[in-house]
């Protein structure tokens, strides 16, 4: 067995010999993943197996004997299946609505769907609670419910579901854009129901789509600690914020270390599961020959319930955001409804200092992350090496670690010569890199998977080498993915908290900070001014790419942009 | 575009190693001082600028709250970025003391503290101080048609059944000081009960220490437990709130200043420090409406807070409660939060 490992491996190395490019390339990632991310990690998890200096599993035996924390796993895992099959159900349905049919406003709701993965933290929590909670200006005012139940259950799945499932929508349009929908014609043509061309054509071929967008919102929702935070409460503790509680309010780092260790399992193997599922299943649908859409798969009838659908959730975005915005000018949020620029003019005395360092430092680790994203997903995918899993699997290891794991890992693990980063700047750009770099690498792998190796092995036949077949067919396939996985790093950097709590200084300071202690400290007006600026700072940043990308590749490129 | 790329990324992640060593080391003066504040970020803005102001030194800060400084003071020991953590509550530093990571630090400023108020080393000096209280949130109040609650007691009634929140002693030091106050006053198994009991009428326990304060203000609950800053502060907002004081007794925080072992502006480090516990460091506290109280009692209070002389507090003994605490919050999450 290890022999012919080994016999496989030489024969790998001497092809990649042959390139030097792609060999430099490859060890400098893997030397980075092992530096950024394995090292800080074993840090952290070293300190989870030696709570007193010694070896010994005692902190995992006082993990496991406790109700309330096998409580607060089992709540995760539930919550983190919740969230994704039902924020891949609406993130399909606005998908499949919007690449399928020809309902109106057809923009607006893609605008809507997307607007959510621009969370300010605790903020959308907040305005959540305005809104539904029991002085909500839903709940109360207009409908005159009382005792709602916000907290625990209910509100964080609602709050987990608007927030995440724009992640399903954007994988799944994507996918769904890719599969030419002359395959449903043609079935139909053939004589199927509509109902059977979706369920034995559209469905099964979207169906890797969907298995990685459900891993995708599975692992996020497993790590997000934002809405928890505010809207689970005692009562329903989740795992997230109990590893987070066990750190910073317990000075417990080697529970919470084993807290998050515990959250990595289901992380890791649902990762697995997916992969080896996907794997299975390859469908080609991006084959070079032209396709033309006649979008007649969809009956009127589904059609105007898809577009109900959409409304309601539409609706509800809209009014969450409104609500934002509403703190953000009135003196009192939902008490004093006057009109005032106070809160503004506070940020801008307060905190204009991190609204410039936030902007620096995601401009700066967004193209790095999609770049060595894409090169990653390519290598993966498309390339035979030693050490491939290895690659994809500590790629994508960030990904799946609560953000308050990998902050504390890199305060650890960077805290002394010769690597000694904490006060930089550059400690914040190396965390976000290789904390969204599996952004790009989902966005890349999902299409590559779904491209025809043919046309890569035509181009190779026709005598062009790696580099340019790479550069001249695979890339301009990948552009869409690219640029969405650029926009989602850059929205992830500027909306992230849990890790860089750890990480910003004195120097270099960040707006979700400023939100959070705005927050803490009662300024809700404030903290709502800052959430206002954070997003149209998101939204004109993807305005910015979509017309560059219009300009540089006429109106194709604008279009190719998921955003 | 592809090798341009290539290349630029090959060459950032090979710079990164060589920009390690252009981080120098800072030079040490007496002009400048590096703070982790677990004061908020408005209030340690205000706090710092009349200390530049004052005495000409700049000193930048970054907020974090106790746990996350504590934590990160922790894992920078070798190496510390920061030259005084302020704010806090005392038995944070106490902590901070006992793991080696301050610096005692004898001065005048110390013997003028009460006991309750400092280190008797000079390791750390609290600096103000926050009685904990309920807020009532008066049209929440009138919307259930409840009584104005005036004692612990009158949490248990069922009337306030779901409308009570307060923070987990699990997250916040806030909460922990309930807990450890109310058994300080009715003893262990008797403050197990009056919690058990209470844990019905609480509807969310929030991870932040000052989250009961957002919950009352906006509505969403009738009452709020926690310190008193961010209570005043949202009265003085606009927010419909009434302080409440409890009968029995409440306890209070004590925040103090240490200053952190291996300062690299240890001159400046020791000037902010006898700044603020001296009576221009104190009236600031209510001149830019901290809404804290003053450990110096030369110094003036702001608008609408009663003398602290005047409420009846629960003193606690802050090495006992440090040395309860994973015990007391164990029982707290196995007794009070199945309780029925």
């Amino acid at each position: 067995m290890s022999d012919t490992w080994g016999r496989r491996s030489l024969r790998q190395l001497r092809q990649i010999a042959n390139d030097p490019l792609l060999l430099i390339v490859i060890l400098v990632i893997l030397a980075s993943l092992v530096l950024f991310i394995i090292y800080p990690l074993s840090k952290v998890i070293i300190t989870s197996f030696l709570p007193d200096g010694k070896f010994s599993f005692s902190v995992f035996k006082e993990v496991f004997s406790s109700w309330y924390l096998r409580q607060a796993f089992y709540n995760s895992i539930m919550m983190g299946i919740l969230t994704a099959v039902a924020g891949v159900g609406v993130g399909f349905v606005f998908a499949f609505t919007l690449a399928r049919t020809d309902i109106p406003f057809k923009k607006f709701f893609h605008l809507i769907a997307i607007i959510p993965i621009i969370s300010p933290p605790f903020i959308g929590a907040l305005s959540i609670i305005m809104l539904f909670g029991n002085n909500g200006f839903i709940s109360d005012h207009l409908l005159h419910l009382q005792n709602i139940k916000i907290y625990g259950f209910r509100g964080l799945l609602f709050a987990q579901v608007v927030t995440f499932f724009p992640v399903a929508y954007i994988t799944l349009r994507g996918v769904l854009d890719s599969i030419s929908p002359t395959l449903e014609d043609a079935a139909l043509d053939l004589g199927g129901t509509r109902f059977k061309v979706f369920r034995r054509v559209t469905l099964p071929l979207a169906l890797p789509g969907i298995a990685s967008a459900m891993l995708i919102l599975f692992v996020e929702t497993l790590a997000d600690f934002g809405n928890p935070l505010i809207l689970a409460g005692s009562q329903f503790p989740i795992l997230s914020v109990q590893a987070y509680l066990q750190i910073t309010g317990m000075y417990d780092l080697p529970k919470g270390s084993a807290l998050a260790l515990i959250l990595l399992v289901p992380s890791i193997s649902v990762f697995f599961l997916q992969k080896y599922w996907v794997s299975r299943k390859k469908y080609v649908t991006i084959t070079g020959k032209p396709t033309s859409s006649t979008l007649k798969s969809v009956s009127p009838i589904a059609k105007w319930i898809l577009f109900a659908v959409c409304t309601f959730f539409a609706l509800t975005i809209i009014l969450i955001y409104a609500a934002i915005l509403w703190g953000a000018f009135v003196k009192v949020w939902g008490f004093n409804n006057t009109f005032t620029l106070d809160h503004f003019k506070y940020v801008f005395s307060v905190g204009f200092g991190a609204v410039k360092d936030t902007l620096i430092i995601a401009g700066i680790s967004t193209p790095i992350a999609g770049i060595l994203g894409m090169v990653i997903a390519f290598l993966v995918v498309r390339k035979e090496f030693p050490l491939k899993h290895f690659m994809e699997v500590s790629s994508m290891l960030s990904f799946a670690v609560p953000g308050t794991v990998i902050g504390i890992g890199y305060v650890l693990a960077f805290n002394s010569h010769p690597l000694l980063l904490t006060g930089t700047l550059l400690i914040l750009l190396l965390n976000f890199i290789f904390r969204y770099v599996p952004v790009g690498i989902q966005s890349g792998v999902a299409i590559l998977r779904q491209v025809d190796p043919s046309i890569e092995e035509a181009a190779i036949d026709l005598g062009a080498d790696s580099r340019s077949t790479f550069r001249r067919v695979t890339l301009p396939l990948m552009v869409p993915a690219f640029f969405s996985g650029l926009i989602f790093s850059f929205v992830r950097a500027m909306t992230a908290i849990s890790a860089v709590i750890f990480l910003v200084s004195s120097n270099w300071n960040l707006m979700t900070v400023q939100i959070m202690s705005q927050v803490e400290s009662g300024r809700l007006g404030a903290a709502a001014a800052f959430s206002v600026i954070l997003v149209l700072i998101i939204l004109a940043a993807i305005l910015i790419i979509r017309a560059i990308l219009t300009l540089k590749y006429g109106r194709f490129g604008g279009t190719t942009l998921k955003f | 575009m592809m090798r341009k790329s290539l290349l630029i990324l090959i060459a950032v992640l090979l710079v990164l190693p060589f920009a390690v060593f252009a981080t120098a080391e800072k030079e040490v003066t007496a002009d400048k001082v590096v703070v982790y504040a677990s004061v908020d970020e408005g209030n340690a803005k205000l706090i710092l600028d009349a200390f530049t102001a004052d005495t000409g030194i700049t000193a930048s800060f970054v907020h974090l709250s106790s746990g996350p400084a504590l934590a990160r003071i922790t894992a920078e020991a070798n190496n510390p970025q920061a030259d005084v953590w302020m704010g806090a509550p005392s038995e944070n530093h106490v902590l901070a003391k006992s793991q080696g990571l301050s610096v005692a630090y004898n001065s005048p400023s110390l013997s003028e503290l009460e006991d309750a108020f400092k280190d008797a080393e000079g390791y750390w000096r609290s600096f103000y101080m926050n009685p904990m209280a309920f807020a009532v949130n008066t049209e929440a109040l009138a919307k259930i048609g409840a009584p104005m609650p005036t004692s612990w007691d009158d949490l248990l009634k069922p009337v306030y059944k779901g409308h009570i929140q307060m923070p987990t002693p699990q997250a916040s030091g806030t909460a922990y000081n309930i807990v450890s106050s109310l058994v300080v006053a009715r003893g262990e198994d008797a403050a197990f009960q009056y919690m058990a009991k209470l844990n019905p009428n609480v509807q969310t326990y929030t991870s932040s220490g000052t989250g009961s304060s957002k919950g009352v203000a906006v509505g969403q609950c009738a009452i709020g437990i926690q310190f008193t800053p961010a209570f005043f502060k949202f009265i003085d907002e606009g927010y419909p709130l009434k302080v409440v004081f409890p009968k029995e007794g409440v306890g209070f925080e004590a925040p103090a200043v240490s200053i952190i072992k291996g300062a690299k502006n240890m001159e400046a480090a020791q000037i902010l420090v006898d700044w603020l516990v001296s009576k221009e460091g104190q009236d600031v506290l209510s001149e830019v409406k901290t809404f804290f109280y003053p450990v110096n009692a030369k110094a003036t209070l702001a608008m609408g807070m009663p003398q602290f002389s005047e409420l009846k507090t629960i003193g606690v003994d802050v090495q006992w409660a440090g040395d309860n605490k994973k015990r007391l919050v164990e029982r707290w999450v196995n007794e009070v939060l199945p309780a029925k």
